[in-house]
């Protein structure tokens, strides 16, 4: 006869409980404690440190860009200026290195970043002088032309 | 008309050298460097490379990898464009804001197509039985940048 269906009094038991277990003590096998052999402690500790690192992750990048800033403003005051304004200028001259390739510049190329120091002060002063204008004194305000239409 | 706080502007005045001048020390300095490229008189080249919407550092025979998948085997060599600066011991060659092809040639290898680590993406609210959990493998290259050549056409 075809049996098409188990028979009911089978019952089915679990026999990779060891393995189960095994994948999430695999990630915590340098933690601290008992949870690095405790199953039950484990399954918390290890989720924690999952979403932890997903949120890292995304941090990672925030903090990454505030230590070049730090560097790069360190430098550039060695050189005698300030980071907003050595960026400013910069980018105001048509270099578009971005700020992790100017700190590392700025650690093993001592020269090019005293060079990029140099076009930056440059551009400053003629930025100055633009904004000065001609150096002539305004029109008086009697003798302007006023138009009514 | 008497002096006040607004009188003088609050920056130190600064006095540009003569454009005359400058202009023929422009011209001398370029012929310098110009005559050192084609001596060959400088030591390992350095360049800063903008490649797969990333900046790289790079010298020679140096490796790279990158977070992304490239439409080339395994073994073939590749030049990069896009160079924005280059630079020897004694000069560099700052681009605005990039240097051009007939002045640079960066050449590098495509040596290894991998996948990177599983990364794990998991959210979790406490409380409210709410967890996810997602295994990422993205796609990487490694690349090693063969020769960095520069030619002496500056103007």
């Amino acid at each position: 006869m075809v049996v098409l269906s188990a028979a009911r009094w089978v019952r089915s038991r679990l026999t990779d409980r060891f393995w189960r277990v095994q994948e999430v003590l695999k990630y915590a096998r340098h933690f601290r404690g008992r949870k690095n052999r405790c199953y039950k402690l484990a399954v918390r500790s290890v989720r924690r440190a999952f979403v932890k690192s997903t949120r890292a992750r995304r941090e990672k990048k925030r903090f990454l860009r505030a230590l070049w800033i730090t560097r790069i403003e360190a430098a550039s005051l060695e050189h005698g200026l300030k980071y907003p304004a050595f960026i400013s200028n910069l980018f105001k001259s048509q270099v578009e290195l971005n700020r992790k390739v100017i700190a590392d510049l700025a650690i093993y190329e001592p020269k090019t970043f005293k060079s990029l120091a140099a076009l930056a002060q440059r551009r400053r002063q003629e930025g100055f002088l633009a904004a000065l204008g001609d150096g002539k004194e305004p029109e008086g305000i009697f003798s302007r032309i006023v138009r009514r239409y | 008309v008497a002096k006040t706080s607004l009188t003088s502007p609050p920056w130190p005045e600064v006095k540009l050298p003569d454009p005359v001048e400058e202009a023929k020390f422009h011209a001398e300095v370029v012929q310098k460097v110009n005559k050192m490229i084609a001596a060959g008189q400088y030591g390992r080249l350095f360049a800063v490379v903008h490649f797969a919407s990333k900046q790289w550092k790079i010298t020679s025979e140096d490796l790279i990898m990158m977070d992304n998948v490239l439409e080339a085997e395994c073994g073939d060599r590749i030049r990069l464009e896009k160079v924005l600066l280059v630079g020897a011991d004694d000069f560099t060659l700052i681009g605005r804001p990039l240097l051009g092809k007939d002045l640079v040639r960066v050449e590098a290898t495509v040596i290894e197509k991998t996948e990177s680590w599983p990364k794990i993406n998991m959210r979790f609210w406490k409380r409210h039985k709410y967890q996810k959990k997602k295994i990422i493998v993205h796609p990487q290259t490694v690349l090693r940048i063969n020769t960095i050549d520069i030619f002496p056409c500056l103007s």
